[in-house]
């Protein structure tokens, strides 16, 4: 008897991890709702925008970057809709497809990052500040959500159950929500050069 | 009507659910337990230690304003006392007891689970409660605790004005504080959506569940301003970012919208789980219905989503334009509806049953008395100028005390009595209850009434002592010697509840012939809390007497027993239809196991030991990976 049978018939409803997955990214939401709303504070005390001479970040390679994440939100659904079916080879195929481009992206904004600090430093005034705290912040939920992948992908080696679907299902969602996150934050950054 | 246990296959059937279901006794059960009851106790008496301290902390402050002149402790100390008092009665009892401590024991009970829907991460969240509140106490007992205020403003709390540990031990303290908050408060949401029992739709939901909801939400929402406020005053104090500081593009107002957005529906939600319990201890001892059950519930979700509204009511005096000021002002006084309905409820549900003053009954009376004279005073400070002109006086106080002590901690303190008999299976003493009550309440009165005339006469909030002849003097006094009133009440209770503990009465399942599922249990409850899960047709279970005799039936026939293993039914979000059997984890080392390197992690940031705290963090990320290194169904 197969863990799925154990547990009796497909539910109607999403499962619980699903809900406390979907509670987790709204604080999350909120988390950068505030960091947002503190950004765009600072801003519109400052007469000058970024302060201290600091040169806007260019558009292109960003709007690219959030791009090619955001369409990880695609593999990851299909992850999670070849799971509910039960085809468990599709869905790792899609994940791992999901993980490249997602740890691709990751890869490209450290270096970027670290790129950003040789160039200007956090204590230099307000606008570094909120700067470096609002993108570490987005860095470090897709460094979660690459562990969770990575985690969940393992785990799907072994074969599906209900709880590993479960999983799937639940970080499927955070990826969804950190994709739109990390628009929000690249738009909130590249604002000022809009 | 209790599910109670007459023939030999019944005995048989429970027997079987309680060899599945009972933890390993001593120590160590207590230290891998899951289940939600043990969960909520070691809250709950985790909880009340924190409320002791924090009382000390309280009665060493009155003693210092006793009289003019004082010197009972050092100024550096007494800013260190009203501080921690502050944090403690707010992140160390208010909130662990409302929902760690209640939520965690009884709305499983309430809704006819077995379990929170997260059983884990349930203990976690215990733990790291406990965990924080100790770390917050370290920088006390280590004589460097936190000493700019609960609201700890900027610039005060930056490095160059408060250049010791406390500030850090206030900010790491409380980010971890939150961590165990929000696990809690996600526990309880997805709980109430999908674990209610079967036919317990939304709107036959108990009013204590809807407050717990609302609490959650409220918390999950506010908790990351909190969160995102610390963090920069930890960036500023340790790494030098430029957050609150205005020669460097960053503004010291900043820190103030934060908090506030995080600290008004925070109020909310120290007072949420206490309107729970008045709504189930009013119809438990007037006999009957809640009037109105609809729009409590409605006014219980609005009075924590338009708690979000208000923030800048906090900040009349900081030089806000005149039309923010007025909007928050508006925001302000619409509170006023949602908690003038339930004010409504509570008192028409008394007034048209027959009620019973009991103890319970006398402290949500009391309660009543203490937020309407709250609010009365609350609802003044929606007038700016008024607010303007008594901001930082002891008039505000008096107002948030009456509030946050009055009408949050009353309820809790009624709950104690309420479901002590569920809870330990024996009767308090009811003589004792009611004076322990008297003392309570005249004590709150003495207390902090003469508050609002001190404030009224310019005493300002957090002075070290004051000089005589400001006509302070006898207010302050009597003001001391309420403090003891109210403190000999407290005592009492403690001294009630622990003697009834072992020469009580036997109780029963349902002394109080109360409405909810939590009383369909045996008293205490089994560790599975319900042999079968019983079926709900209305919002008051327990008065169904069909339905209770139905349970009887179905333990017999053996149906929704779900005794294969630690499971639980989970049901459809708003109609609560059979959906769905869980196999619940069981009991484990790996909540522990995670806590222990994620707290190092926090007393590595603040010793700046960062590298040290990357490596405990990657410790916990090891340790949270064999979380269920065994998955739950495969058990």
């Amino acid at each position: 008897m197969t863990s799925f049978e154990a547990a009796g018939a497909r539910p109607r409803s999403l499962p619980n991890g699903w809900w406390g997955m979907l509670v987790f990214v709204a604080g999350e939401a909120t988390l950068f709702g505030c960091l947002i709303g503190s950004y765009f504070y600072v801003r519109l005390q400052s007469v000058h925008w970024p302060q201290g001479g600091i040169e806007p970040k260019g558009v292109l390679v960003p709007i690219v970057l959030v791009a090619a994440l955001a369409s990880t939100s695609i593999f990851m659904q299909l992850a999670s809709a070849a799971g509910v079916r039960e085809h468990a080879g599709a869905a790792v195929a899609a994940l791992l497809v999901a993980l490249v481009v997602q740890s691709g992206y990751f890869a490209f904004e450290v270096h970027d990052f670290r790129a950003d600090l040789a160039a200007f430093s956090p204590h230099d005034n307000g606008y570094a500040s909120i700067y470096y705290t609002l993108l570490g912040a987005d860095h470090a939920h897709v460094a979660l959500g690459l562990l969770l992948n990575a985690w969940v992908l393992l785990r799907l080696l072994g074969g599906l159950t209900r709880y590993r679907l479960n999983a799937l299902r639940a970080v499927t969602l955070y990826w969804h929500a950190v994709n739109v996150i990390t628009l929000v934050v690249t738009a909130t950054i590249l604002s000022p050069s809009a | 009507m209790a599910i109670e246990v007459y023939t030999p296959t019944a005995r048989r059937r429970v027997d079987r659910l309680d060899a599945i279901w009972t933890e390993r006794p001593g120590l160590l059960g207590w230290l891998t337990t899951v289940n939600h009851k043990r969960i909520g106790l070691l809250f709950f008496f985790t909880s009340l230690a924190f409320f002791a301290a924090g009382g000390v902390e309280a009665l060493l402050i009155r003693t210092q304003l006793a009289g003019p002149g004082l010197g009972v402790v050092s100024p550096s100390v007494f800013n260190q006392l009203f501080t921690v008092h502050g944090v403690t009665m707010i992140f160390l009892f208010v909130i662990p007891m409302g929902i760690g401590a209640f939520g965690n024991y009884l709305l499983p009970l309430m809704i006819g689970a077995r379990d929170l829907a997260f059983p884990r991460l349930n203990m976690l969240s215990y733990w790291f409660f406990l965990a924080s509140g100790c770390f917050i106490y370290a920088g006390l007992l280590m004589g460097d605790g936190p000493d700019q205020g609960w609201f700890s403003y900027v610039p005060l709390a930056d490095r160059e004005f408060s250049p010791g540990l406390g500030v850090d031990f206030y900010a790491l303290g409380l980010i971890f504080n939150s961590m165990s908050t929000t696990a809690t408060a996600t526990n309880l949401i997805v709980t109430t959506f999908k674990a209610r029992a079967p036919g317990m739709s939304l709107n036959r939901m108990p009013l204590f569940c809807y407050a717990q909801l609302a609490v959650s939400f409220v918390l999950v929402f506010a908790l990351p301003a909190l969160t995102v406020d610390l963090v920069f005053l930890e960036l500023d104090r340790r790494l030098g970012f430029q957050f609150f500081e205005p020669a460097n593009g960053g503004s010291t107002l900043l820190w103030q919208h934060l908090f506030w957005i995080f600290g008004h529906p925070e109020v909310y939600a120290i007072i949420l789980p206490a309107m729970g319990i008045a709504t189930s201890i009013i119809p438990a001892f007037a006999q009957r219905k809640m009037i109105a059950f609809p729009l409590v519930a409605l006014a219980e979700l609005l009075v924590g989503f338009i708690g979000f509204g208000v923030w800048a009511h906090h900040m009349f005096a900081v030089g806000m334009p005149t039309v923010t000021a007025i909007f928050f002002a508006g925001a302000t006084l619409m509170v006023v509806i949602p908690s003038t309905i339930q004010i409504f409820a509570w008192t028409t549900t008394v007034a048209m049953g027959t009620p019973v003053f009991a103890t319970p009954l006398l402290f949500i009376g009391g309660f009543i008395a203490l937020f309407v004279t709250g609010g009365l005073s609350g609802i003044m400070f929606a007038a700016i100028p008024f607010d303007q002109a008594v901001t930082d006086t002891y008039f505000v106080v008096a107002h948030f005390h009456f509030i946050i002590f009055g009408a949050a901690v009353f309820p809790l303190l009624g709950g104690m009595y309420f479901w002590f008999p569920k809870v330990t299976g024996r009767m308090y003493n009811e003589p004792l209850g009611k004076a322990s009550f008297w003392l309570a309440f005249l004590g709150t009165w003495l207390t902090f009434f003469p508050m609002h005339i001190v404030g009224l006469l310019g005493m300002t909030r957090r002075v070290y002592t004051y000089q005589p002849g400001l006509g302070w003097d006898a207010y302050n006094l009597a003001e001391t010697i309420g403090s003891y009133l109210l403190a000999a009440g407290l005592v009492l209770i403690a001294v009630n509840l622990c003697l009834s503990l072992v020469r009580g009465p036997i109780a029963g399942p349902n002394p109080w012939h109360a409405p909810t599922l939590d009383w369909a249990t045996p008293s205490p409850p089994p560790e599975f809390n319900f042999p079968v899960i019983p079926r709900v047709r209305s919002a008051y279970p327990m008065w169904d007497a069909d339905d209770r005799l139905d349970d009887r039936r179905r333990l017999e026939d053996g149906e929704l027993l779900f005794d294969a293993g630690h499971q639980m039914p989970a049901t459809t979000v708003r109609d609560a239809d059979l959906d769905e059997i869980l196999k619940l984890p069981t009991e484990s080392a790996s909540p522990l196991l995670v806590a222990l390197p994620v707290t190092l992690v926090f007393v590595m940031l603040l010793t700046s030991h960062y590298i040290g705290a990357g490596l405990c963090g990657a410790l916990a990320l090891v340790a949270l990976a064999g979380w269920h290194s065994r998955e739950p169904q495969a058990a």
